[in-house]
């Protein structure tokens, strides 16, 4: 799971264009949208279902199921587990 | 401020290539919609048929169909140093991207050259309200002083490039669109072409005399075939400064545009305002709340993207041209696809047509980029 | 009349650190958008209130390439996974948009693409903007990418006075 918990990370740094962040910067329970989180907005959310189906072949349904999905690096990573299909 | 009036028009959509066709669908609630297979996403959409045309390209081929009906009806000599040309469009070919310069100064080159046009010619690229930009512009460009005529032409044609765009931003409906309806779930795309002939005089030069399209002075023993005094008042441009895809919260540069153009004016006098009414979440809360700031709560509202789509960089000119056709029907037209009021707060659309007997409207848009947009059309009487 | 312009080339992650470093978007945006951000940050860094609303600012970016690098990245991305970040980018006005994001300008905004640098068009173009009321000055562009390395770029800042 932390191999996973990593890999994402950088997966989210680089789909996200967070320039100069490191895995180490990214708390695994932190908040990825809002104010205290990265600060992430609907656009981002659209390329982290990409980042799902591109990546481990899970199709989310919608941005509102994405909100859910993406409150944390550590939740994702507890989905991906479950529900990938690559 | 010298007044600016639409003295022809020209049309190419799935529903008809003639006001009085498209009116008439729009009124019978007719479109042209049906489910498409994607790549490999299906998409609901309103499209052209495109059997048996052969040409290099089917964009160029209906922005040159609509622009020359328009000139046709203008009875104008393209050719003249003092007519100019203002193209609206999106992506115009881009779907020759892998072989082709898909610039839309190229485009704009084989559709002055199509017309015989002159001078040189000017693309507004300002995403969805690109077609009201134009023909702001177009109005500038006769208050210049440098053009009698502005012929403005807008034109989209949908493509895997912009249809698997709107699917990776999760903003398509796979069902017919419900502008401001409370199960709204977002647009349908579209294609049209539609063009106007903007002029510093209230007549086509067919008006007086079909044979001498240059006669500014008409000779009045003859015939008159066209007339109209549709004005463009004003129009403004307004950016939210808040997102480049998501609208503003506070509707704050739809606001401002409407501010603009409604200064001095009675919201009593407006028929209707034809809003953006992409039928997304987002957008048509955007818009009811900056009519409401505006003071525009009990004007009667409508929307056309549900016949239409949202045919982009055509969008402004050819929901302008309907509304103002019609305004001449004494009709708001139906807003296709709304039933239950889904904005708050409120704003007056039916999904019923409506009687009206006033000569003036707005013409409203949004589009990405935070960008918001309105023109303020009025029929004049007689000077 | 101000007028600046960042050379083909140069690296644009190093103005941003010389100019401004405290706007993460800058990362997420295009060559465009970030060559229009830093242009008018060097036009304006100076200015006071400068992040207070205003409405009587245009924002005017002409080109004659467009978006077109843009389009070819999405172009690509749209063989498999479709990318939204990218598809956002393909409009010429984006530009426009994120530099009035950044600035707090609620005036008007708008790209215009012409078949060449033709300066006399540009101003009269200009000029014809002026024709809103509201517009007291303008941020105008000439932004015109080939690649996300090539670059034909030179910005103004123009005030109403300037142009009658």
């Amino acid at each position: 799971m932390e191999n996973l918990i990593n890999e994402l990370k950088l997966k989210v740094i680089d789909a996200l264009n967070l320039d100069g962040m490191t895995p180490e910067d990214i708390d695994d329970n932190a908040p990825l949208f809002g104010d205290e989180g990265l600060g992430l907005d609907s656009i981002d959310v659209l390329e982290l279902i990409v980042l799902l189906e591109k990546n481990y072949g899970i199709r989310l349904a919608s941005p509102a199921q994405g909100k859910e999905v993406f409150q944390s690096v550590a939740v994702m990573a507890s989905y991906v587990e479950k529900n990938r299909t690559k | 401020m010298t007044k600016v009036f639409c003295i022809g028009c020209g049309l190419v959509t799935p529903v008809g290539n003639t006001p009085s066709e498209v009116l008439a669908a729009v009124r019978a609630g007719k479109s042209a919609f049906r489910l498409y297979d994607g790549w490999p996403e299906p998409y609901y959409a309103s499209l052209l048929d495109r059997n048996g045309f052969e040409g290099p390209s089917f964009f160029d081929h209906i922005a040159l169909q609509a622009a020359r009906t328009a000139v046709q009806e203008a009875g104008i000599d393209a050719s003249s140093s003092r007519v100019g040309l203002v193209l609206s469009t999106i992506k115009g070919n881009i779907e020759k991207i892998d072989t082709e310069d898909v610039s839309l100064a190229a485009a704009a080159d084989t559709l002055a050259k199509g017309l015989g046009v002159k001078t040189a010619p000017v693309v507004v690229s300002n995403a969805c309200i690109s077609g009201l930009a134009a023909l702001l512009q177009g109005v500038r460009m006769i208050r210049s002083g440098a053009y009698d005529h502005i012929i403005v032409v807008g034109a989209e044609v949908q493509s895997r490039f912009i249809v698997t765009g709107f699917q990776s931003l999760k903003a398509l409906s796979l069902n017919p669109c419900k502008p401001f309806d409370a199960d709204r779930e977002g647009l349908n795309v579209g294609e049209a072409a539609a063009a106007m002939v903007l002029s510093a005089q209230p007549v086509s030069g067919n008006y007086f005399s079909g044979r001498d399209p240059k006669n500014q002075f008409p000779d009045t023993s003859t015939k008159p075939t066209h007339f109209s005094n549709w004005e463009i008042v004003d129009g403004a441009v307004r950016n939210d400064a808040n997102h480049i895809s998501g609208p503003s919260r506070t509707g704050e540069g739809s606001y401002n545009a409407l501010r603009y153009v409604l200064e001095g004016v009675s919201a009593e006098e407006l028929a209707f305002v034809n809003v953006h009414g992409t039928a997304t979440r987002y957008n048509d809360q955007m818009e009811a709340i900056a009519l409401n700031r505006a003071g525009l709560q009990d004007v009667p509202v409508n929307a056309l993207k549900g016949i239409f789509g949202h045919t982009m960089g055509a969008a402004g000119i050819l929901e302008s041209i309907v509304s103002m056709k019609a305004c001449d029907a004494g009709v708001v037209l139906p807003t296709q696809g709304f039933s239950q009021m889904g904005v708050e707060p409120a704003v007056n659309v039916s999904a019923q047509e409506r009687k009206t007997d006033k000569k003036a409207f707005v013409k409203l848009l949004s589009g990405f980029g935070g960008v918001n947009g309105a023109l303020l059309f009025r029929k004049g009487g007689a000077e | 009349m101000k007028q600046v312009s960042i050379p083909s080339g140069a690296s644009l992650t190093e103005l941003y650190r010389q100019w401004v470093g405290d706007y993460p978007k800058f990362f997420k945006m295009d060559t465009l958008s970030k060559l229009g951000f830093l242009l008018t940050e060097m036009l304006v860094h100076d200015e006071p209130d400068r992040f207070t609303f205003r409405e009587d600012r245009a924002v005017l970016v002409f080109s004659r390439e467009g978006c077109v690098t843009n389009d070819r990245h999405y172009a690509e991305s749209m063989k498999d996974f479709p990318s939204p970040a990218l598809f956002v980018y393909t409009l010429p006005n984006i530009v426009s948009g994120e530099i009035s994001i950044r600035n707090k300008w609620g005036g008007e905004s708008s790209a215009y693409v012409l078949e060449s640098y033709d300066e006399a068009r540009i101003w009269e173009l200009v000029r014809q903007a002026f024709q809103d009321k509201c517009t007291k000055s303008a941020l105008v562009a000439w932004i015109d990418c080939t690649s996300d390395s090539e670059w034909l770029t030179t910005a103004w800042l123009v005030n109403e006075t300037d142009m009658f």
